[in-house]
């Protein structure tokens, strides 16, 4: 029992880490209709981002004063959401916004996504040497137990970190689009662009901050994400953004709060096989099957329900 | 959708590697001829031959190449300095990236390269697997300093030798020494790469011979969260576990296994061994075992001389296969030698000369059997604890108790 509340816990981490992802990918899909495929580096820029920051602050971390922890997170926080949003503003400027203006086909913007994905990739690749174990570093104890749960497991700092910064960062997020002004023009070009435009809605504008939300939640990700599992790389993006790409489509793709169920179930999902049955010291379905469950949990839930568990279209759902 | 692409790309590329390999398959004789019309006399110390290096220089496994690469041109160096060589030495690098996709690759451009006359190399199984044979069909040689899978040597690859034990020898020596200790259960990771499930096979073999219970678990390499994985090493009740991969991922467990309440002993094998997991695991990396048949150069004695030699000239400690490189370098370099007293060398006589070598390195005594293998007397496998963050050895791992 306490194992399986453990694997709970891994689950819920990781999965809060894939829905502040799959946001990014789902609000670009609610204005643009389009699959941004280089939001996975946006989302390791982030940890780049807030690792020169954090490295700035407090070198390498062993003489990190107790007051100044929280600070030192909330700052590497900002610093990765800042670095993220300027990522995706970028890719929106030169990526998307010129071959949008040309009315280009769909196609085009795939193929510029993949392109930019590449570019952004190397170019950390290049800047900090491809080392396959960037770390943060530690500046606190990331492992200190916060909430026992009995019988040896329990909810540690980095996790109460993760996923308590996840889901004030969701709760923004939807206040945001629901509430605001800003809020209101997003769901209005997701819900017919043209129409809003005439309404007096700056149709770039909304598409560009919409960029940048999604950038931010995916940086400041970045550095959760680091934080937690214990390393960065310019190649680190590529699984997790496959993962919060198929979190969102699981979800209801263009829906907010889809990408969030969708994230956390898929995080679970994964973190859950191995208290799959055990046979003599092996599993028939271990931990190196986690791709393959994942994703024929997602295929199987599209069968049932091809738009996703809550549905499509970010207008609707919010 | 980056990895189709990238896979498509290196196809094409693998594709014109190939080409271009049997264009130099094809005229390998008379590319031997080339390199050596220009001196017949075999004394010319003018004449300038080359000596390969394949092994990862970018990407995730760089380190373990540079740690190879940089003693390579120390011993090429060194070599060319001493004066008594007949003729010059050059080094050419070849990046695989440790990946068996990209090997051809590289080996295209050293068994083009006429000049080439044998190859350190490969740094990895997976790698050398794709490429022993193209080395073979043109008589290139080879001596890797560390490629460990037991097949590398009974798959019949006839330029492939190495100057380290086999995975097989490593994981047995270790499975026997986790025995002794008396854990009664023990589990055993491998990230499913030749030479991950290579030796964790042997491993989970050995434990089970020694009638001791296994627990088995499969990983994917590319893992970032080795939560769930060292959830389950926690929640297995085992008193020691085994990873078989690499350094950069063992680091990332380390972290893992630091954070759930596990207390068992932490045993991982010669991919895990190198600063990166030092640098990557920090505190998390203390009170971890390696098994490694190779030498630390920083205290055996042998090794002083290589140890300052290599500090002074790149200004950091030699690591993990770092001797082993220099090693079978000087041992090249000596079969480059005997090759050139009846004439220009050439890839056939060097090939030849290598099989006959007897060369006293720093680490073991290069002398090989048929097969590629190491003579069995020069088989040994050390132990070694990361302490206060530094890798050190403990010894011979079958003194150990």
């Amino acid at each position: 029992m306490s194992d399986f509340l453990s694997y709970l816990v891994l689950g819920i981490t990781r999965g809060s880490a894939y829905a502040l992802v799959a946001l990014g990918y789902t609000l670009v899909y609610g204005v643009l209709q389009l699959i941004n495929f280089a939001h996975s580096e946006v989302f390791m820029s982030g940890a780049f981002g807030s690792y020169l920051l954090v490295h700035f602050m407090v070198g390498d971390g062993a003489a990190t004063a107790t007051w100044a922890v929280p600070f030192v997170i909330l700052a590497a926080l900002l610093a990765g959401a800042i670095t993220g949003a300027l990522v995706a503003w970028t890719l929106e400027r030169v990526a998307y916004r010129p071959l949008r203006r040309r009315g280009a086909p769909k196609l085009a913007f795939l193929i510029s996504a993949i392109g930019a994905s590449f570019l952004l990739s190397q170019l950390f690749g290049k800047m900090f040497n491809r080392q396959g174990n960037n770390t943060i570093p530690g500046f606190f104890n990331t492992n200190a137990t916060v909430i026992p749960l009995g019988g040896g497991a329990k909810i540690n700092l980095i996790q109460i970190i993760v996923i308590g910064s996840a889901v004030i960062m969701m709760i923004f997020l939807d206040r945001l689009v629901s509430g605001t002004k800003l809020g209101r023009s997003i769901r209005a070009t997701a819900e017919d662009a043209p129409t809003a435009a005439l309404m007096g809605i700056d149709i770039d504008k909304t598409i560009s901050r919409t960029f940048m939300i999604g950038g931010a939640l995916a940086g400041a990700a970045g550095f959760l994400f680091a934080t937690a599992f214990g390393a960065f790389s310019y190649n680190m993006g590529f699984t997790p953004g496959i993962k919060a790409f198929a979190a969102a489509v699981l979800g209801g793709i263009g829906n907010i709060r889809g990408a969030m169920i969708g994230g956390l179930l898929l995080g679970l999902l994964e973190a859950l096989i191995p208290t799959l049955p055990w046979v003599g010291g092996r599993q028939f379905i271990g931990i190196q099957w986690t791709d393959v469950v994942a994703f024929v949990i997602l295929v199987g839930i599209l069968v049932f329900r091809p738009t996703g568990i809550l549905g499509e279209r970010l207008g609707r759902a919010a | 959708m980056q990895k189709r692409l990238v896979g498509q790309i290196l196809a094409l590329s693998a594709a014109g590697a190939l080409a271009l390999t049997a264009c130099s398959n094809g005229s390998g004789g008379g590319g031997g001829g080339l390199a050596s019309g220009g001196n017949n006399g075999g004394s010319d110390t003018n004449a300038t031959y080359k000596i390969g290096f394949e092994g990862p220089l970018s990407g995730d496994n760089q380190q373990l190449g540079i740690n190879e690469v940089n003693a390579v041109e120390l011993a090429i160096d060194q070599a060319n300095e001493s004066g008594d060589l007949p003729f010059k030495l050059e080094l050419v690098k070849a990046d695989d990236v440790g990946d068996p996709a990209q090997a051809p690759t590289a080996a295209a451009t050293l068994l083009q390269d006429t000049g080439v006359l044998g190859v350190v190399g490969p740094s990895f199984s997976g790698a050398t697997k794709a490429v022993a044979n193209s080395y073979g069909e043109a008589n290139l040689v080879l001596i890797s300093p560390s490629a460990t899978n037991d097949t590398l040597t009974s798959e019949g690859f006839k330029a492939f030798h190495r100057v380290v034990p086999p995975d097989g020898l490593e994981g047995k020596e270790l499975a026997d020494h986790l025995v002794a200790k008396g854990y009664s259960k023990v589990v055993v990771i491998d990230d499913g790469s030749d030479y991950g499930t290579g030796v964790a096979d042997t491993v989970e073999a050995g434990i089970k011979a020694g009638g001791k219970q296994v627990q088995r678990i499969s990983v994917l390499a590319d893992t970032k969260d080795y939560g769930p994985t060292a959830q389950t090493i926690a929640g297995s009740g085992a008193q020691a576990f085994f990873y078989g991969g690499y350094d950069a991922q063992a680091a990332l467990l380390a972290k893992a296994v630091a954070a759930t309440s596990y207390s068992g002993d932490k045993y991982t094998g010669n991919g895990g061994k190198s600063s990166v997991f030092t640098s990557g695991a920090g505190d998390a990396g203390n009170g971890w075992f390696f098994s490694c048949g190779c030498a630390d150069a920083t205290t055996a004695p042998e090794a002083k001389d290589f140890t300052s030699a290599y500090k002074a000239k790149w200004n950091t400690d030699p690591s993990t296969y770092s001797p082993e490189a220099y090693d079978a370098t000087n041992a090249m370099i000596e079969a480059f030698k005997e090759a050139a007293k009846d004439g220009a060398p050439t890839r056939q006589s060097v090939f030849d000369a290598v099989n006959k070598l007897d060369y006293k390195g720093i680490t073991t005594t290069v002398k090989f059997q048929e097969n590629g293998e190491l003579d069995a007397s020069s088989q040994v496998i050390n132990l070694f604890e990361q302490e206060d963050g530094v890798i050190k050895t403990l010894g011979n791992i079958q003194d150990q108790s």
